[in-house]
């Protein structure tokens, strides 16, 4: 009997280790509560009677401070909504989140996703297109930035809000131009011009390019010379079944950095944005194409003089321009109206110009709305800045068309992972057709079984 | 009739008391594991059949497909080199050098207790923070392993951007975040040895290897065991630092068959590929595991 | 001689430790540099400024997340050393049919690999409603294959002879696994709880998942917030995170050596 009871008073215990877990529990939640009752549609809200929604983003480092600091505002400036904006991870790791809680309970309000998730969310059904509410409020989608738009423009309808937003530029080390008799004005433009700068550039120490190996980048010199990534009109006409960057746009891009490769006068430093960063930095290499975004941070940290410059295009083509990198905001669908309205108007918020122009000094990412520019405090930037205003040139140059509007496809994620793969067996020396190929083929497979299984 | 029955009925009872009251201590590992380890492996088993939609669900059965698939993909056969070569790198010498600390550190010596806790160091270090701070080290540019290159006026290493040294870097810093914890199992294992036994060996004027080879291993046997059987399902499992220091590249030198499904599943969507990887890799485990205690456990000499 | 061999014992320890504290120290002198000197590649910062300290209690609910780390790391180490414990105890001193095939099964769940039944396990959680709360970041982690298997190596070699007296002085089963074997085990179990609370402690996938805000979120979550992706990182200010996440760590495996220590002779007595 004693032996029972000794055994029983045990699994007690473990059930009230359980139990406490969940006192606990609930005892942390009853400053966020709002988690627990959504419920039926319930709104939840505040003690003040706020309508509060919530904000999944995958801003970390700088770009957290900043939005953390936008939505405070946004929460101060009117006593109607409050946002709670909640980090989830990489893009990646939050998309995953979203897609198993995607229209249940514990979806969001709003959604930060990734650029190359634009399909997966138009096609995931738990979605509310942004263009719904820009008719119903008759809000002037004009003010933003066109070049923007187009990439989450599908069949004439705007389906999230642009957000944070970058493009690709080529920075370059001023000083060591200069001591390699190079003009330090003006930067080389196209890929022979690149190559040939390189080669000058070049010294023991110092490479003369490189480029992050990251699949946005290559992208980027496909589309400049107005290549396509897939077929189908980019994906824009109708579901992409197979893959057209090996063709000779690509082959270009390959072929240009296969040439330095070999020559010796390109630098490899690998996938991490930092690290070809450091290189720059520290001055083991003179050009380098990194995201708009970054480009602050580089010039506040290089100990020599930085310039800015428009990507390379190929000899053989005309510049077509860039296509937007970055992020934008969904709405979710299947939430109570209330919430959704208080979505859209933090959406609004956040498009202003004033929000932008502080958005864009502190993170780099571009504005949205481009009357940002003309706030004091941007002029005041740029007046110590004149290589940001280089950035924003290049966008706002840009000739849209179906290939600077961006592919789309749902298996972008793991093509660039192709292409990373494709790049890295270049730099090791596999020919560049072949590399191409093989991510080419890659790409189809995936694109392949994701139309099976649609 | 009745009287008989119900006897072998009451010694059934009786004899699985013992079954019984193991189930009773058994159960709320039993009840957990089947909820968080086998329900998820018997899903996982089951999407392995299949090709996934974008939201993760079974949509089409493909049967063997997967799996053929995996076996024709020379990236997947990559991936299983990748893994074994990191296992063969960091096992065996991850365990010989905490064998090594361990036995220095077991010696008895003023301060040895500091000593003891830098050894173990490292078992405080989660693989997040650690892996950052290897990011560093590796840095071509401004890392310190190039900068101690430099002074000696040895060619630079491109440690995490050559196919060829990225597994090996990958590896060191593997070593080093385990070396904490395996040090921390044999010394607990050195210590519990009885004091006796050296002291026997002493009188008769045994020399410290004699000591070593005649008394500390065989009787560290059931530790080592221990160590290497842990040591070799996490080798196995590696997935943080790859995230950080290399993503699986270059050229996939690094991308381990964790790395791969997590890759598959969390990036891509391919659940049906992913599980399939996953079931071979718990194969792969299962084997060596297998082979551990049939060869192992033999050996191991237990007080 | 004796002399001569302590002293190399010792120049060797020292070696080795500072080959093995070299990664720490490197980080903590990082911690108090600005982005430039990062970039040098320097290894002495040029002043000991605790900007990026600020930054970092700035810029994230750092108490928060310790507090939440702590309290998950203690709960699952309690529900281990627990579940664990009862079935080593089941696994060496209860004969029972198939108790091999069980072992196996249960060293079976450590070969699968953890990344493959998450996603099912997070269905689980939310099906349970227990996104956002301690239970649901803890309870998957009670039962510990890695666990069971410590504690039954440790129990195997508690004698026989140990078991059969406590029979013959007619202690049931109970007492004798919580008042002999059980303090015997001591340097195992505190082996075990220093594993638990560690790994729990160095998670960041699981509770990432099962988190969706600040409320119950850990330290190691906060470590890859402060890393922006396409922004530039300020790596002093992550290096300094690193610093004050590993702090608590290293602090409890300081002062817990003592502890651990005794455990350790303890089980050596016998």
């Amino acid at each position: 009997m004693k032996k029972k009871f000794k055994f029983a008073y045990l699994y007690m215990l473990l059930l009230s280790l359980i139990a406490l877990a969940a006192c606990t529990n609930s005892e942390s939640n009853t400053s966020e509560q709002n988690e627990e009752n959504k419920e039926n549609n319930e709104v939840v809200t505040t003690e003040e009677g706020k309508t509060v929604i919530s904000f999944w983003h995958a801003m970390s480092g700088v770009g957290q401070t900043s939005l953390d600091s936008i939505v405070a505002d946004f929460n101060a400036s009117q006593d109607k909504y409050e946002v709670q904006a909640e980090f989830q991870g990489t893009y990646e790791e939050s998309l995953t989140k979203l897609r198993s809680v995607g229209g249940t309970k514990d979806a969001p309000a709003i959604t930060q996703v990734f650029e190359v998730g634009t399909k997966y969310m138009i096609e995931s059904g738990f979605v509310e297109p942004i263009q719904k509410f820009i008719d119903e409020d008759k809000y002037d989608i004009s003010q933003l930035e066109g070049n923007i738009l187009n990439y989450y423009t599908v069949d004439d309808e705007l389906y999230s809000m642009p957000f944070n937003s970058s493009t690709p530029v080529m920075l370059y080390n001023k000083d060591a131009f200069k001591a390699a008799g190079l003009d330090p004005e003006k930067a080389p433009a196209t890929f022979s011009e690149v190559i040939a700068a390189a080669a000058k550039l070049k010294t023991d120490d110092m490479k003369g390019f490189s480029m992050l190996t990251y699949g946005w980048f290559f992208e980027q010199l496909v589309a400049t010379q107005g290549g396509l990534y897939v077929n189908e009109e980019n994906g824009r006409a109708g579901d992409a079944t197979e893959a057209t960057f090996n063709g000779e746009e690509g082959l270009r891009v390959f072929e240009f950095l296969d040439t330095m490769n070999k020559a010796g006068t390109f630098g490899n430093f690998g996938t991490n944005w930092d690290d070809i960063r450091a290189a720059f930095q520290s001055g083991k290499v003179a050009m380098y194409m990194d995201s708009s975004a970054g480009v602050t941070g580089i010039i506040n940290n290089a100990p020599f003089e930085v310039g800015v410059a428009y990507i390379p295009y190929s000899d053989e083509a005309e510049r077509k321009g860039v296509v937007i990198g970055g992020a934008s905001l969904w709405m979710s669908k299947g939430i109570a109206e209330a919430e959704q309205k208080a979505a859209w108007e933090f959406m609004k918020y956040l498009t202003t110009p004033e929000v932008q122009a502080k958005w864009h000094l502190e993170t780099g990412y571009f504005a949205i709305n481009p009357s940002a520019y003309d706030e004091a405090v941007v002029k005041d930037a740029w007046g110590k800045m004149p290589q940001l205003k280089v950035t924003v040139d290049q966008l706002q140059s840009t000739e849209p068309s179906i290939a600077t509007q961006g592919a789309l496809i749902s298996v972008f994620p793991e093509s660039r992972q192709q292409v990373v793969t494709a790049l890295e067996n270049l730099y090791q020396g596999m020919s560049p057709q072949e590399a191409l190929d093989q991510a080419a083929e890659g790409t189809n497979r995936a694109i392949e079984i994701a139309n099976k299984t649609k | 009739m009745m009287v008989s029955q119900t006897k072998a009925k009451k010694s059934v009872w009786k004899r699985s008391l013992d079954a019984r009251t193991a189930l009773l201590y058994l159960l709320p590992s039993i009840l957990l594991f089947s909820v968080f380890v086998f329900y998820p492996m018997f899903r996982t088993i089951y999407l392995s059949f299949f090709l996934t939609d974008q939201n993760g669900n079974a949509a089409l059965f493909v049967g063997l497909e997967n799996y053929t698939y995996l076996l024709e993909s020379v990236a997947f056969r990559n991936s299983i080199k990748a893994t074994f070569l990191f296992v063969l790198y960091t096992v065996p010498t991850g365990i010989i050098i905490a064998l090594i600390l361990a036995l220095l550190a077991n010696e008895k010596l003023k301060g040895i207790g500091f000593f003891r806790t830098i050894y173990s160091s490292t078992m405080g270090i989660s693989v997040a923070a650690s892996s950052v701070i290897w990011l560093f080290l590796f840095h071509p540019s401004i890392g310190m392993f190039n900068k101690l290159l430099n002074i000696f006026n040895l060619p630079q290493v491109e440690w995490l951007l050559d196919p060829t040294w990225a597994l090996l870097s990958v590896s060191l810093s593997t070593i080093w975040l385990n070396t904490g914890f395996s040090f921390l199992i044999l010394l607990g294992g050195l210590q519990n040895i009885d004091e006796h036994l050296y002291e026997s060996a002493r009188i008769d004027g045994a020399s410290y290897w004699y000591r070593l080879r005649r008394i500390t291993i065989p009787m560290l046997s059931p530790t080592l065991f221990f160590i290497v059987t842990i040591s070799l399902i996490n080798a196995f499992q590696t997935f943080g630092q790859i995230d950080i220091l290399t993503k699986g590249g270059p050229s996939q030198s690094t991308n381990l068959i964790v790395y791969s499904i997590y890759k598959e599943a969390f990036v891509n969507y391919q659940f049906g590929t992913a599980s399939a990887q996953a079931v071979f890799l718990f194969i792969c485990i299962l084997i060596v595991t297998i082979l551990q205690f049939k060869l192992g456990e033999r050996k191991v000499h237990y007080q | 001689m004796r002399m001569l061999k302590r002293s190399i014992i010792y120049i060797l320890l020292i070696v080795t430790s500072l080959l093995m504290f070299f990664p720490i120290i490197y980080a903590f002198m990082i911690s108090f540099m600005t982005g430039g000197e990062i970039l040098q590649g320097k290894f002495l910062p040029s002043n000991l400024s605790l900007d990026n300290y600020v930054k970092v209690f700035d810029r994230l609910p750092l108490f928060n997340y310790l507090i939440n780390s702590f309290v998950v790391s203690i709960g699952v180490m309690i529900g281990q050393l627990i579940v664990c414990s009862l079935a080593a105890y089941a696994f060496v001193f209860i004969p029972f049919k198939g108790r091999d095939f069980v072992f196996f099964l249960f060293i079976s769940t450590m070969m699968i690999p953890w990344e493959a039944t998450m996603i099912p396990n997070f269905f689980t959680i939310q099906k349970l409603d227990w996104i956002n709360t301690y239970q649901g970041m803890t309870l998957p982690f009670f039962a510990l294959a890695f666990g069971t298997f410590l504690l039954r190596q440790h129990f195997k070699t508690i004698p026989k002879e140990l078991h059969e007296a406590a029979q013959v002085a007619g202690l049931n089963r109970f007492t004798f696994f919580f008042r002999i074997v059980l303090p015997v085990s001591k340097t195992s179990l505190v082996t075990l709880g220093a594993y638990g609370f560690l790994t729990t402690w160095n998670m960041y996938l699981w509770p990432l998942l099962v988190t969706t805000n600040k409320s119950v979120r850990t330290v190691q979550i906060g470590l890859k917030q402060l890393q922006s992706q396409e922004v530039s990182t300020e790596w002093g200010v992550v290096m300094a995170g690193v610093i004050v996440v590993i702090i608590p760590t290293l602090l409890l495996l300081f002062l817990g050596q003592k502890q651990l220590q005794k455990g350790l002779t303890q089980g050596a007595l016998k």
